[in-house]
Order: structure tokens, then sequence, then C-alpha cells
């Protein structure tokens, strides 16, 4: 484990050592937020009303600060290892003395701490001015357990999509729809209380709303029994993703040829 | 003219280098196709609850989305390096261009492509022919819009890449106004207070590309005409100027490089 951690900290200390970086990411996600905010605020104006399928307008704007703090700091681990199979890397890494699925859960880790960090206090401050205060701190609380999962679930899937660089070589496409599914199923844009009730049980169905609605909605609006659903579901797709994708892997290293030295 | 044989040929060069891998180029089309559909659900659902937000429904956001979607395109395809001119001026990779005998910028900006453009250009002419404006003055209104958008959407990223001249590493900086130009032209800006709507017609010039086209395209007025017309020359001219201005700046690493 202790070397994983020094996998970790080496990549926290890697991501604080681009201050400009930083301040490129603070920018966009001040600039989505600030849409977001423009688009919600004009449409309760104009449906005249506080409260729109349980969600009000500050609801509305802390829901997507959190989404998008989740969504900016999500892992891009399938390019790494797509760069990593395409480039022959891989063989050098392969062969040292750590996991390699486990040695990019780390240094994945590593940068989302700094950058969800960073986008969660960037998000509150411009959320906070756009439309007041907070929530309150249970709904921190579990939008902080849930967000665990929602993390190990999208490192799941990223993963999938970078190990299928053995088989197809070209796998940004991959990511662009995946993005997509967790934009529109997941959540994203729209909260799953704005759906209509046939599209919600498809979501529900699905993995995508434990990966985004779960900590967002969580935190704006804390519900136990919600917070067990949700809590329940991640766990079971967890389970179902974690050995996916250690059998993607398996098979993923009997595709491997290495040429030369 | 002679310009123009240029640039065809560059293009021919593209397409041929692109059809070298046809499937990989096949698929980045079709994907790039899928996820814009798949990004517009948000609004089927978003108008299939509200209807109508200040003059704006769903056959406005479809066209909306048709003009910045093939703007984008035509840009990415056939002008790629425009999104990574930072990275060229930075990475000392100009000299290449500079030895030849033609237009530097032009040259730069043609001798990539990105094949996924080519996704957003049909993605882009489908949502306008489903639209409900795809009338015959509708038709050259959506031409005109689009080739504003294309002239606005380089214009300003070269401009703002050329920055590099004198700040060293702009690639941050460009990637952010990338992504503020791109996401701020796929809404409406009818959403945005007066001082916004100002931003968005002058320095992250987004309602230039987006809204004023479409409205342009769903009803003619000179207003929207002009502001287009201007917005693409000015950016189209002043982002020549600032690149040539920057190119006197420019220090080359004398790196080896080769250029294919």
């Amino acid at each position: 484990m202790k070397k994983y951690f020094s996998i970790l900290t080496m990549q926290v200390i890697n991501n604080l050592a681009y201050p400009g970086d930083f301040l490129g990411r603070s920018i966009s996600i001040a600039t989505f937020i600030f849409i977001f905010a423009g688009l919600w605020r004009t449409t309760f104006a104009i449906s005249n009303t506080n409260i729109i399928n349980g969600l009000t307008f500050p609801n509305m704007v802390w829901y997507f600060m959190m989404a998008e703090t989740l969504e900016l700091g999500r892992p891009r681990i399938n390019r790494t290892i797509s760069e990593q199979v395409k480039n022959g890397e891989v063989a050098y890494i392969l062969n040292k003395p750590y996991n390699f699925l486990l040695y990019h859960f780390s240094a994945g880790l590593g940068d989302g701490i700094v950058r969800m960090t960073l986008n969660l206090i960037v998000g509150s401050i411009v959320a906070w001015i756009l439309a007041g205060a907070p929530p309150i701190p249970l709904g921190w609380l579990m939008a902080f357990v849930t967000l665990i999962g929602a993390w190990i679930l999208h490192f799941c899937f990223m993963a999938l999509i970078g190990l299928a660089a053995f088989v197809v070589e070209e796998t940004n496409s991959f990511e662009l729809i995946y993005q997509k599914l967790v934009f529109i199923l997941g959540g994203f844009l729209f909260p799953l209380d704005m759906f209509p009730e046939w599209l919600q049980k498809i979501s529900y169905a699905l993995p995508f709303p434990y990966m985004m609605y779960a900590p967002a909605r969580l935190f704006v609006k804390p519900d136990v029994e919600l917070f067990w659903q949700m809590l329940g579901g991640q766990v079971i797709w967890i389970a179902v993703f974690v050995l996916l994708v250690a059998f993607v892997y398996r098979r993923s290293e009997k595709y491997l040829t290495v040429n030369g030295g | 003219m002679k310009q123009l044989k240029f640039l065809v040929a560059l293009w021919k060069a593209n397409i041929q280098a692109a059809m070298e891998f046809r499937a990989a180029f096949f698929t980045q089309v079709i994907f790039m196709m899928i996820n814009n559909g798949v990004y517009f659900i948000f609004w089927v659902l978003y108008f299939d609850k509200f209807t109508e937000v200040r003059g704006w429904d769903i056959n406005a956001m479809m066209l909306l989305f048709g003009i910045t979607a093939s703007a984008w395109g035509i840009g990415a395809f056939f002008f790629g390096n425009f999104i990574s001119l930072a990275e060229v001026i930075v990475g000392g990779r100009l000299d290449y261009y500079l030895s030849l005998p033609r237009p530097v910028l032009l040259h730069v900006l043609a001798s990539k492509s990105i094949g996924s453009g080519m996704g957003d250009l049909i993605y882009g002419i489908g949502s306008f022919m489903l639209s409900g404006y795809f009338t015959p003055d509708g038709t050259l209104r959506f031409l005109l819009g689009v080739f504003a958008g294309v002239c606005i959407f380089i214009g300003f990223l070269v401009i703002v890449q050329s920055l590099s001249f004198w700040l060293g590493n702009t690639v941050a900086l460009s990637q952010f106004a990338l992504s503020a130009l791109l996401t701020f032209s796929l809404y409406p800006s009818a959403l945005f207070d007066a001082t916004t709507k100002l931003v968005l017609l002058t320095l992250i010039p987004a309602a230039l590309i987006g809204t004023i086209p479409t409205e342009f395209v769903r009803e003619f007025s000179w207003q929207s005409a002009l502001q287009m017309t201007a917005g693409a020359l000015v950016f189209l001219l002043l982002s020549i100027y600032i690149f040539k201005l920057g190119l006197k700046r420019y220090e080359s690493g004398s790196a080896i490089q080769t250029e294919v």
C-alpha cells in the first residue's frame, strides 16, 4: 500500500507544480456555473415559480456546482493508458513491481484530489455569489461519502475505455460518448427529478446516476432514504465493474505485442 | 487565385492522409455525430418541460446547433490548426512554414485536418434540415451565418493564441478561450443579462457565432446581417494583423523537426 500512497503523493505534488494550469481550470468551472445559473434563473423567472419538481434556483446552482466539481475532477486515465498502449510504454510499466491498474488508480486519485478540491473552492465561491448560502452540513457529508463511490465508478469506466486501446487503438470517441451518457442519463445537465417518469426508470437501471446524480442531489437535498438507496446502488455497480475491469485487463494482456527493445 | 489553388492542394493532401486510415476516420465522424446527438437530448428534455424560453423553442435550438456545429466542423476539418496554433508557436514549429514561399498563417492553419470536424459538419447540416428553416432563402442565410461563424471562430482563436508571441506559453489560456467560446455559442444569449450579452458580442464573441446567425436565419434583419458581417471581417482582419505583428517577435528554437 505504501508504494501506491507514494504514487498518489507524487501526483499531488506534480499537480501543484503548475499554477497556470490551476488557474485555467478554476476559470472553466466559474464559466460553466455562470452559464448554467443564467439558464435556470431565466427558466424560473418565466415559469413564475420558486420551485420546479422539488428543486429551487439555489438548489439547481449548487447541484450543478457539485456535478461540475466531479466532472472536471474525474480521472482521465483512459487517455494515459491508451497513449501507453499505443507508444509501447506499457511494456516498461508492466514489468515494474506494482499492479498496472492500481498504479493508475493511485495516480488518478492524486490528480482527482487536487482538481476536485480546487473546483470545490472556486465553484463554491461562484455558486455562493450567484445563488446564496451553501447547503447544510449533512448535505456535504452525504455528498462526500457518495463522491467516493462515484469517483471509483468513473475510474472503472475510464480504465475500460483505456484498455480498449489494446484492441481498437483509437479510444477518444468512446470517451466522448461515455461523457455524454453521464451528462444526460447521469443527470449532470438536468437532475433526474426533471426527467419524465419513463426516462427516470431507464436511468436508475443504469450505473450513470450513481456516478453523478447521487452526490449532487444528496448535496442540495440530503435525504437518508435516498442516501442508502444511492450508496447501495454504488456498491453493486462497483462490484460489477471491478470484476469487469479485472477480467478485461487479463484479456488485454494477451493482446499485447512488444517488438524489439 | 494562387492562394486558393494552394489551399485546395492542402485540403486534398489532408483528405488523402485521412483516407489512409479510413476506418479510423469514419469512426471519428460517426462518433462525433452520435456525440452531438446525445448532447442535444438535454434540449429535447428541457423544451419538453418548458416549451419556450424568451422566444426560443426546440426548432430554434436545432438551428443554433446546426449553425454552430457546421461552423466548428468546417474550421476543424479544413483549418485544423486553429485550435493548436499556440502549441505550434511555443514549440518553435513555425520554422518549417517560414522557410516556404507561402502565406504563413494560411499554411499553418490548413496544414492540419481534424477528422471529427466532418462529423460536426454533417450533424450541423442535418440539424439545420430538420429545424424547419430549410427553405431556399433560409438555406442561403444559413450558409452566410455558417461562413461568418467560421471566420469568427478562426479569427478569435488566432488572436488569443497569437498572444504566445508576447506572453510565452498561452496553451492553458487558449484552451479556456476555446471552451468558453464553444460553450457560450451553444446557448441563446436571450438567457443572459445585458452586460453578459455585451461580453458575448465582443470579448468572447460567442453570440456572433450562435445567437445572431440563428436570429438571422429565422428572420432576415439588416441589424443581424450587419453584426455578423462586421464581426467576421473585424475578427478575421485583426487576427491576420496581430499574427503578423507577433511573427516579428518569433524566435526559432532551432529544433530539428519533420512535418508530415
